[in-house]
């Protein structure tokens, strides 16, 4: 992270000959150094600006009005649009709606992930070299597929599965003997929402297995043998020497996966585009969708689209603090030898 | 009403790719307009054979709806446009997502020649309503046959697309709505169509001996219970009935006629007349329980549904359509009524690069050839008159539609305000609530209120003008 060279305690570390001084020093403006960056720096900063910062700040002022879209005609309206926002039952309960599944899907798809991953990994026999379940590579695909195949085709097809009538979920319960002939998982409040959780996890897990497969190859494999010599078990070398270890893999899937959460759009419109029984699956992006083109509302929509981002911002913040109250972060990576300075020879340990 | 098409999995599907385009939706807004009012490009001559000026060999952009109708059939205004000014061609454009498409073009300036303004993400006529070409001289001009077009269509078709006293949307489809049943199945159990609601709901019973449903709703469709209930409502109290939903008044949902047939539709679903588990059913899957398995009796749709259905028909079903059920003996209007409207809006808008060959090609499409075309290959009625025989292509659906028309006569109503105000999203929620018995009517009738009363008090919205 950035952070590193702006604190003066991380640069006396640094190997360079630029720290011997203590600061490091100046240097002379050459051809090298300015071609350097402006093709590093100017043209990624260039196109940062013009393509998220410009919008995101356009985005703000359109917030602020009230455009209906397709023409040029506009009212300043200030802040009108975000205290109607907050009167707007529809849009509260989408509110409540994507923070509940920020705060499931995240926290379910990943412990699931690293579940599969464990065992993938270091779920094997405890005699011999640390490694992981037989045919470990056989489940590792299997959990992968899934992602595989796109969102919105995992979302149509699930779609059919749920099917009251005619569905195969319903079709092999009722062949298991349970009484679930006719039931309608995506048209009753009670089960629509975990069945679009059901479906959205469904879909990631293998992804973040395989992500988390490859962080824990990272970890030395002597730190397991220790462990396993101290009469560590699995579950305890899981929690007490994987997890620390890849904690910042964790923290970064969690934050991707969270603003994944929060928007959402594609499964819930492949599965419930109507914004599902009394509005419980409907999610911001698909109420800004519909005040947007249905409703012709782009400014108060745009309004939404703010609120949607504070949101995740704030999600974001949330998962950082936890991660440095829980003893993770930044701070304490400085003190611990930096994952990628370690041999070469010394990665890879788990097979 | 909207039109639905028969691609809504490829509907979806696309609204997942511009997924990420919907929530940036600001950045639509990116392309900052430059706001030149240039109108026109070149221009062609005016003459009887070439009415609005249309440049020679030009092209028309044509962005086509792609729904239940496809879009090859504007494509056939290519084979007769030619013979009235040379060279010209309908480049069609097939469009799904009309309003997210076409909305920075809007914005930009330079919307294309002629829109099919129709389909669930239709743009608000009222939000574009200035931008939009006048279409009064395509109906005074004359078809490629040398008639006035005005006295070749339909009386009436120029109001579905009339928003505050100006014609701007040419609806090209007869559309008519009602109950649809199999003939076939209702004369092997000796079964008569209903035509008062009690009669409906003895039928109903009826069916559950024979382990049938009486209907049959899909998540998406919910709604066409809504279109049935207020046709049956409108048609027991009147045109005022009519009025006061459409000008969103205090307590217009709960207008006695409204209410006395949602409850025999609340006793309906009490009694388990339609098909369990409709509220988590893709509709088209729903309409096949109707239509193919024969789950369920009866379907309140428009005239759009033998097209839609088409591969999802049971052999020798006799589609065949009649007018919404009534309460008593005395309705206000007859029960010959229909909720019978011009569909699929045309529109040509102002800044074009080629407006004149837009209105062109709505007149080569009301030609005769052309609508004979249309109604041939679609099974489905042109607002222009006498274009189907009586057997109707083979259709017994597109006959009834015919026969449901001359029946009404004069008694023939339509309104605009759900499609104007973009309400339906909204009002499907409660609805699907309602037929999967999770609420009651009293519950729906004040959830429907509450979407009324809402745009009502919002300001920003431009109100339609009610007659």
């Amino acid at each position: 992270m950035s952070e590193t060279t702006t604190n003066p305690k991380a640069a006396s570390r640094r190997r360079e000959p630029a720290a011997r001084g203590g600061r490091p020093r100046r240097r002379k403006l050459t051809f090298d150094r300015v071609s350097f960056f402006i093709a590093f720096l100017g043209v990624p900063l260039a196109v940062f600006v013009t393509f998220v910062l410009y919008p995101f700040a356009q985005a703000i002022f359109w917030a602020m009005t009230d455009w209906a879209g397709y023409s040029q005609d506009y009212n300043f309206v200030g802040l009108e649009n975000f205290t109607e926002l907050f009167q707007d039952e529809i849009f509260l309960k989408a509110l409540r709606n994507v923070a509940l599944l920020a705060a499931v899907v995240p926290f379910v798809t990943l412990s699931l992930a690293l579940g599969v991953a464990v065992a993938i990994t270091l779920g094997g026999p405890s005699k011999g070299p640390v490694r992981g379940i037989g045919a470990a590579s056989f489940y590792r695909i299997i959990s992968f597929f899934p992602y595989v195949v796109p969102a919105i085709i995992v979302g149509l097809i699930w779609a059919q599965m749920f099917d009251p009538n005619a569905g195969l979920l319903n079709g092999i319960l009722t062949k298991l003997g349970l009484d679930f002939e006719e039931f309608s998982w995506l048209g009753k409040k009670s089960t629509a929402m975990p069945s679009v959780m059901f479906v959205f996890i469904w879909g990631l897990v293998g992804f973040y297995a395989v992500l988390f497969i490859a962080a824990i190859k990272g970890v030395p494999a002597e730190l397991y043998e220790a462990a396993r010599i101290d009469g560590a078990g699995r579950f305890r070398m899981t929690l007490s020497v994987t997890l620390p270890t890849i904690r910042d893999t964790v923290q970064t899937a969690y934050i991707y996966l969270g603003i994944a959460a929060l928007d959402a759009f594609v499964f819930v419109q492949a599965l419930l585009p109507q914004g599902g029984p009394d509005n419980s699956t409907l999610t911001i992006s698909q109420d800004l969708y519909i005040t947007a083109f249905t409703k012709g509302k782009f400014g108060y929509a745009t309004a939404m689209g703010v609120v949607l981002a504070v949101v995740t911002l704030v999600f974001a913040a949330l998962v950082f603090a936890v991660n440095r109250l829980t003893g993770g972060g930044e701070e304490k990576k400085q003190k611990a030898p930096a994952r990628g300075a370690l041999p070469a020879g010394a990665e890879g340990g788990a097979q | 009403m909207t039109i639905r098409s028969g691609a809504l999995d490829r509907r979806t599907l696309l609204r997942g790719a511009i997924a990420t385009a919907a929530m940036a939706s600001m950045a639509a807004a990116c392309g900052s307009p430059s706001s030149d009012d240039g109108n026109g490009g070149p221009k062609g001559e005016k003459s009887s054979k070439n009415p609005f000026g249309v440049a020679k060999n030009s092209k028309v952009e044509a962005a086509i709806f792609n729904g239940g109708y496809k879009t090859d059939y504007v494509d056939y205004v290519n084979k007769v446009i030619g013979s009235q000014v040379k060279g010209v061609k309908v480049d069609v454009k097939p469009v799904v997502d009309i309003g997210p498409e076409l909305q920075p073009r809007f914005v930009g300036g330079n919307p294309p020649d002629l829109i099919d303004n129709s389909g669930e993400d239709q743009i608000g006529f009222l939000k574009i309503l200035d931008q939009l070409e006048e279409l009064d001289d395509v109906f005074e001009a004359n078809n490629y046959e040398g008639k006035k077009i005005a006295d070749t269509v339909y009386p009436g078709v120029k109001e579905p697309g009339t928003y505050n006293g100006k014609f701007v949307g040419l609806n090209y489809v007869m559309t008519v709505y009602g109950v649809w049943y199999s003939k076939t199945l209702f004369d092997e159990n000796g079964w008569t169509a209903p035509k008062t609601w009690d009669e409906a709901l003895d039928l109903g019973r009826k069916a559950k001996k024979k382990d049938k449903y009486l209907w049959v709703h899909g998540k998406e469709a919910a709604t066409y219970y809504l279109t049935l209930l207020m046709n049956s409502a409108i048609k027991e109290g009147g045109d005022e009935v009519r009025i006061s939903l459409e000008k969103l008044e205090k307590d217009s949902w709960s207008q006695k006629p409204i209410q006395d047939v949602l409850k025999i539709m609340e006793t309906m679903v009490k009694e388990k007349m339609f098909v369990p588990g409709g509220s988590g059913t893709q509709f088209q899957k729903a309409q096949a329980h109707w239509s193919n398995a024969q789950k369920a009796l009866l379907y309140p749709t428009g005239g759009w549904i033998e097209n839609e259905m088409i591969r999802a028909t049971k052999k020798n079903f006799q589609m065949t359509g009649i007018p919404e059920m009534v309460l008593s003996d005395s309705p206000k209007m007859p029960y010959e009524s229909v909720r019978a409207a011009a569909g699929e809006p045309f529109i040509v808008p102002k800044k074009g690069k080629n407006a004149a060959g837009g209105k062109e090609v709505l007149r080569a499409m009301l030609s005769e050839q052309t609508a004979k075309n249309f109604s041939k290959t679609r099974k489905a009625p042109t607002i222009v008159k006498g274009t189907v025989p009586s057997d109707g292509y083979g259709s017994t659906a597109l006959v009834s539609q015919t026969k449901m028309l001359e029946a009404a006569g004069k008694n023939i109503f339509n309104y605009l305000f759900i499609t104007a105000y973009g309400m339906n999203p909204d009002l499907l929620v409660p609805w699907n609530s309602f037929l999967s018995g999770d609420l009651d009517a009293k519950g729906l009738t004040s959830a429907m209120q509450k979407i009324s009363d809402k745009i009502r008090e919002d300001d920003s919205v431009k109100k339609l003008e009610v007659k």
